[in-house]
């Protein structure tokens, strides 16, 4: 199979991120833009962008027959689908396959199998892995609510609701009375309906205070399938996540083991290729359950890589390629220090996590040791109302826990996103928060500070910032606002190529 | 200059006088030292100091001009304040205040935008606070404004043209 030239059929960081590595590997790159999108970074770092529609996802970045023809137009002879979109979309798998284009991912049948949360659930038993008590076919829109009831009585309160197409914590409810449980049949089916084009939910037993643990796979076409250092993925709010890390403190290396080599046994009962995750449940006994399979690249993966060492991306096109992999599996199982992600959203964190779209009028980077930042951002464009609100995020590596949080903190500090609101002052709370410092945490860890603070905001000035912030205001007025700019001032490193243009066009008018 | 500065609820009385290279600052009596320094049309670095001692805190300031004349964006700290400033004892003034700058002053763009309108030629008079060009950024209009009277030594824009943040529209001197 050919990878020379990768149509990216995706947006944001993960565009940027899959063309850097296409990069490294000397394979050129066609990126695909909405209209918003024209001159978004992912465009301006690949070798081609192609237009792909309008700005709502449907009429762009989800129409399978523009994706295949761009690719056949450009003369792309691989597709790379990011995560999100069609990267969980067997048809699209599919129509590359047919189109004689390398999916880099797993099979079309895989996504399918997998996709379908009963029938993945079905898989981890046939496998021997535990899997969390609940129904193990789907509740059609046939089956009433008496008999749903009845079937919640067998499982247990509280339970879950949950779709089997689902993802991202859309069709998801908790129940935990028979009285809800009618009205969230509804709620739930009809989310999912509305997300997935399938109403069809499955019961779920509620575990109480789970953490969340997933491992990361790699599984060529030879038949060799590895696991990594798990990932805690614990702090989310609506069941999205927005810290992860890798280790994880709730994982002792015997836990590690067998939930390594139970995650492994899934992907070899379905003949899983290419990169995945199984996702699981840790209960506060050390008891863990298969939770569910995502079959594509993690928007978490850089932690695994930061502990690792291995370019997952990289790994993923040589895969594609039918290469064999060469890591050393029991290596693998050994972190390399400890690795932290934050997403950084366009979401205010005062109000609930509201999306809070916009433009970025200044944009201010971290750097140092340590530091990573995989973002799609550009100072000066719009964070899209169309699209997931990431903006960016932010990984830091250290040797131990303790100094990849001392990096993260300093990070943090030297985040700056002017213009909208993000998640940046939750971050900076939480890196201060001695339960989350000292890993006392499970999924509920949001929502239970939320519930704490009782609308307190995050993002709070002191006394002295006020004082700075006048200070700021005043001599910014006194300097001539912004419609004067001091001569004989070191030009900032960002904005040196326009200042150089800049002084290039006076110069020539003088 | 005399300053009202609102932020929150509470107005600070904020007095900025030269003081050689630096600035005596004021903020309801108490007395600080600043140095400032521009580094682009959004970003001061100020080093400053309190009650006498030498100018060494360091303190990058972002500040964005809001909607309204006289309404900031001011980021310190890594906190976002919004703040309303407006010269003592005067209704807010339209557009920013002037410094008593010498030599040529170079108008630059303080965000990425379109020139929607170019309102004087190389050769013109213009007074302190008369508007030189419009930038559309943000979805609005920004008149931008001669800091100091003199004459217009060059345009370097034109109508539709689009800037970076820190290009320079024209020069006056």
């Amino acid at each position: 199979m050919s990878v020379t030239k990768v149509l990216i059929a995706n947006r944001g960081e993960i565009a940027v991120r899959v063309i850097r590595a296409c990069r490294d590997m000397g394979i050129a790159t066609v990126a695909v833009y909405s209209e918003c999108d024209r001159a978004a970074l992912h465009v301006r770092m690949a070798d081609e962008a192609w237009p792909v529609g309008p700005n709502p996802p449907r009429e762009s970045y989800l129409r399978i027959d523009t994706l295949i023809d761009v690719a056949r137009k450009s003369g792309a002879d691989a597709v790379h689908p990011g995560y999100g979109f069609l990267a969980e979309n067997e048809d699209f798998a599919r129509a590359c396959r047919d189109a004689g284009l390398t999916f880099i991912g797993p099979s079309p049948e895989a996504i399918e199998l997998m996709g379908s949360k009963t029938a993945a659930r079905q898989a981890a038993i046939a496998a021997g892995v535990p899997v969390v008590p609940g129904t193990e076919t789907p509740l059609d829109v046939e089956v009433s609510d008496a008999e749903v009831l009845r079937i919640a009585e067998g499982i247990g309160y509280p339970l879950m609701l949950k779709a089997v197409a689902g993802g991202g914590g859309k069709g998801m409810r908790m129940v935990s009375m028979p009285a809800e449980l009618p009205g969230a049949l509804r709620a739930a089916r009809s989310e999912a309906n509305s997300a997935f084009g399938d109403s069809a939910v499955y019961l779920e037993r509620r575990i109480l205070h789970p953490r969340h643990i997933e491992v990361q796979l790699l599984g060529d076409h030879h038949g060799t399938v590895v696991a990594f250092v798990e990932r805690e993925c614990s702090i989310q709010r609506r069941h999205q996540k927005v810290i992860e890390e890798s280790p994880s403190l709730a994982v002792s290396p015997d836990l590690r083991r067998r939930i390594t080599s139970a995650a492994v046994s899934v992907a070899r009962q379905v003949g899983y290729t290419n990169a995945g995750t199984i996702e699981c449940l840790l209960d506060e006994d050390g008891s863990f359950y298969f939770l569910e399979m995502n079959t594509r690249l993690q928007v978490e993966h850089p932690v695994t890589e930061m502990v690792s060492g291995v370019d997952l991306v990289h790994w993923q096109i040589r895969i594609a390629r039918g290469e064999r992999l060469t890591l050393d599996a029991e290596a693998l199982l050994v972190p390399r220090g400890h690795a932290i992600e934050c997403r950084i959203y366009a979401e205010d964190p005062d109000n609930n996590f509201l999306p809070s779209p916009g433009r970025i009028q200044k944009l201010r980077v971290p750097h140092g040791p340590g530091v990573r930042d995989d973002s799609g951002a550009t100072e000066g464009l719009d964070v899209p109302i169309f699209y997931d609100p990431l903006i960016s995020k932010l990984i830091t590596w250290g040797d131990d826990r303790t100094q990849a949080l001392a990096r993260m903190r300093r990070a943090l500090r030297e985040y700056e996103v002017h213009g909208i609101k993000t998640t940046l002052p939750f971050f900076r709370w939480a890196l201060d928060d001695p339960d989350f410092l000292a890993g006392r945490f499970d999924t509920t860890f949001i929502d239970r500070t939320l519930a704490a603070r009782a609308g307190a905001p995050f993002d709070t000035a002191s006394p002295d910032d006020e004082t700075l912030a006048a200070i700021a205001a005043a001599v910014h007025q006194v300097l001539g606002g912004p419609t004067q700019a001091r001569t004989g001032v070191a030009p900032a490193a960002s904005a040196a190529p326009s200042r150089w243009r800049a002084q290039a066009r006076a110069e020539a008018l003088r | 200059m005399h300053y009202d500065v609102v932020i929150g609820e509470r107005t600070r009385k904020v007095v900025v006088l030269r003081a050689g290279e630096a600035w005596r600052v004021t903020v309801d009596e108490a007395p600080y030292e600043v140095q400032a320094t521009r580094v682009d049309g959004a970003l001061l670095s100020l080093l400053v100091g309190q009650g006498g001692a030498a100018p060494s805190r360091s303190v990058p300031a972002v500040v964005i001009p809001g909607k309204v004349s006289g309404a900031l964006g001011v980021h310190v700290n890594g906190r976002q304040l919004p703040v309303a400033i407006s010269e003592s004892g005067r209704s807010r003034r339209r557009g920013g205040a002037a410094a008593n700058g010498i030599g040529p002053l170079r108008l630059t763009a303080p965000m990425p935008g379109k020139v929607v309108r170019v309102l004087v030629a190389p050769g013109d008079a213009v007074e302190t606070g008369q508007g030189l060009v419009v930038v559309e950024a943000m979805k609005m209009e920004n008149e931008l404004r001669a800091a100091k009277a003199g004459r217009v030594v060059s345009v370097s824009v034109t109508e539709g043209q689009s800037v970076d943040a820190g290009a320079v529209l024209a020069v006056v001197e």
